[in-house]
């Protein structure tokens, strides 16, 4: 079956898969790109807050078809309410603004349309695309390539490939079939809860509220959701508390400062997730097999973001991968090394600085001081002049 | 870590949001996942460390011990 032999196969089609599947494609390489979903994106496990940036440096123009709400800045609070704003509309008027010839700063995209858009673009640049068809494993072989068994309606199947990508996200497998130390530390994972709801009002910001009393370990956000809605969530560490993300987004609605303006909120949609707040994988690569996007662990620790870093990892992966093999190098865990430090050299060595600005404030014992480092180093991170403005 | 007892995990499917958090914190190798994306019901877990439910945001898992449960139905 001379059909089922591919350069690559991408097991999962999030913002990391589609965009490594993108750039591969365009560049010659035969791509499978497999989803277990039947929707992508759905159930939704994500805020959506991608800078405009992050977009346009992977080729993406930012569309009505997934975009919820423009964003123009952000307003960070410390646990009295107290407050920092960094609204571009203000710090650079002429450059940021919803009127003619501005441009917003970012955007809240909703999961289900974005990702349904990345995968067709990938799509457009020849990628083959399967849903309904779920990873169940893999076997590197001696000529080169590796078999990868795969469950698609129900149905075995085994392809051919050079290379494995797992980009199958924060629930990763991948990894675990390469016996790669994929292991998220307890202390370093965020349970997520967060609602839409009707009757809270926004200003085009992201609002981040810090503090150990409101949100242990991590942070509680409000953001624009589009059409007058918004989104209120939260994640916390488990074990900085003693009871759950529930419980903690419930004290938040009701009994923090925001009280009164969320005193009519009502809720549209339920969602969560895990939020890892941890360092990059160690090693990302085995023979015939890379890992990008959350199952690589590419999230920022300090926001907890993700897309940016998904869609920047898929970027290199498919320009490594379409430039290595394109040049008939044997796809060992050993020349596959080189993207890892590919990917170091763009983006990780300042995730792992990131990470350890994180673990140097929660290292503290005592909770007001961190609280401070936290409050002050998340405003200084969203900044105009922050050093990290590229994740 | 495995020193414990086996126990077979619960999840409570009305307060679910399918949010994978058990999955992305469980230690098991690769596959211990129910057809719900969750972390397994339908074997026990040796390791039983119980991070899953720590991690849970709307605390639905619940555990009892292996060899109490039937899996012959
Ligand atoms: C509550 C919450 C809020 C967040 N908010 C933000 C935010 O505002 N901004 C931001 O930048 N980031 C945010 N993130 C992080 C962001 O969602 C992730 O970092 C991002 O989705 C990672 O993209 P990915 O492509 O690596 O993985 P994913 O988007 O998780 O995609 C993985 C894909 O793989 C598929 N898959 C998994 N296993 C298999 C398999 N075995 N076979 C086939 N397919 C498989 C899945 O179905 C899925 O489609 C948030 C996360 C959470 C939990
Ligand atoms: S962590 Fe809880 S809510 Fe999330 S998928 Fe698992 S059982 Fe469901």
């Amino acid at each position: 079956m001379p059909d089922s032999q591919y350069d690559l196969v991408i097991i999962g089609s999030g913002p990391a898969g589609s965009t490594t599947a993108r750039f591969a494609a365009q560049q010659g390489l035969k791509v499978l790109l497999v989803d277990k979903r039947q929707e992508l994106g759905a159930p939704i496990q994500c805020s959506g807050a991608v800078s405009r940036h992050a977009l346009e440096e992977v080729g993406i123009t930012p569309d009505a078809e997934f975009i919820h709400e423009p964003i123009y800045g952000f307003g960070i609070y410390n646990e009295k309410g107290d407050s920092t704003v960094i609204d571009y509309r203000r710090l650079k008027a002429d450059e940021y603004g919803p009127e003619e010839g501005k441009k917003p700063l970012g955007y809240v995209v909703d999961r289900r349309r974005f990702d349904r858009y990345l995968m067709t673009q990938a799509e457009r640049a020849g990628v083959e695309v399967w849903l309904k068809t779920e990873g169940l494993s893999y076997k590197p072989g001696s000529n080169g390539s590796c078999e990868v068994f795969l469950r698609r309606f129900n149905q075995e199947i085994t392809v051919n490939a050079r290379v494995l990508v797992g980009a199958d996200g924060l629930q990763s497998q991948v990894g675990k079939w390469a016996g790669l130390r994929t292991h998220i530390k307890i202390t370093e994972l965020a349970s997520c809860l967060q609602f839409i709801v009707d009757q809270v009002e926004t200003e085009g910001l992201l609002e981040i509220i810090t503090g150990h009393e409101w949100a242990p370990g991590g942070y509680a956000w409000v953001f624009p959701k589009g059409y007058g809605y918004a989104e209120i969530g939260l994640g916390v560490i488990p074990t900085m508390t003693d009871r759950n993300a529930q419980w903690h987004l419930d004290r938040f609605i009701h009994h923090s400062f925001f009280k009164e303006r969320f005193k009519n909120s009502r809720i549209l949609e339920i969602q969560g997730g895990g939020v890892p707040l941890a360092s990059p994988l160690r090693t990302q690569y085995a023979d015939n097999l890379i890992l990008v996007g959350d199952a690589a662990r590419h999230v920022n620790p300090i926001t907890g973001g993700g897309i940016h870093t998904a869609l920047s990892g898929g970027y290199i992966a498919g320009n490594f991968l379409a430039g290595f093999l394109n040049q008939g190098k044997a796809p060992t865990a050993q020349n596959l090394e080189g993207y890892q430090n590919c990917w170091l050299e763009e983006l990780g060595n300042k995730m792992w600085k990131l990470y350890e600005v994180k673990t140097e404030i929660f290292r503290k014992n005592d909770l007001a001081e961190r609280d401070i480092q936290l409050y002050q180093t998340m405003a200084s991170y969203f900044s105009p002049d922050s050093e990290y403005k590229k994740i | 870590m495995s020193n414990k007892e086996p126990v077979i995990f619960t999840i409570g499917w009305n307060a679910c949001i399918n949010c994978g958090a058990c999955v992305a914190i469980c230690p098991q190798e690769a596959g211990f996942i129910s057809a719900f994306d969750t972390i397994a019901v339908d074997r026990p877990c040796d390791i039983a460390c119980l991070l899953c439910e720590d991690i849970c945001p709307v605390s639905t898992i619940s555990h009892s011990p292996a060899n109490l449960t039937s899996f012959a139905r």
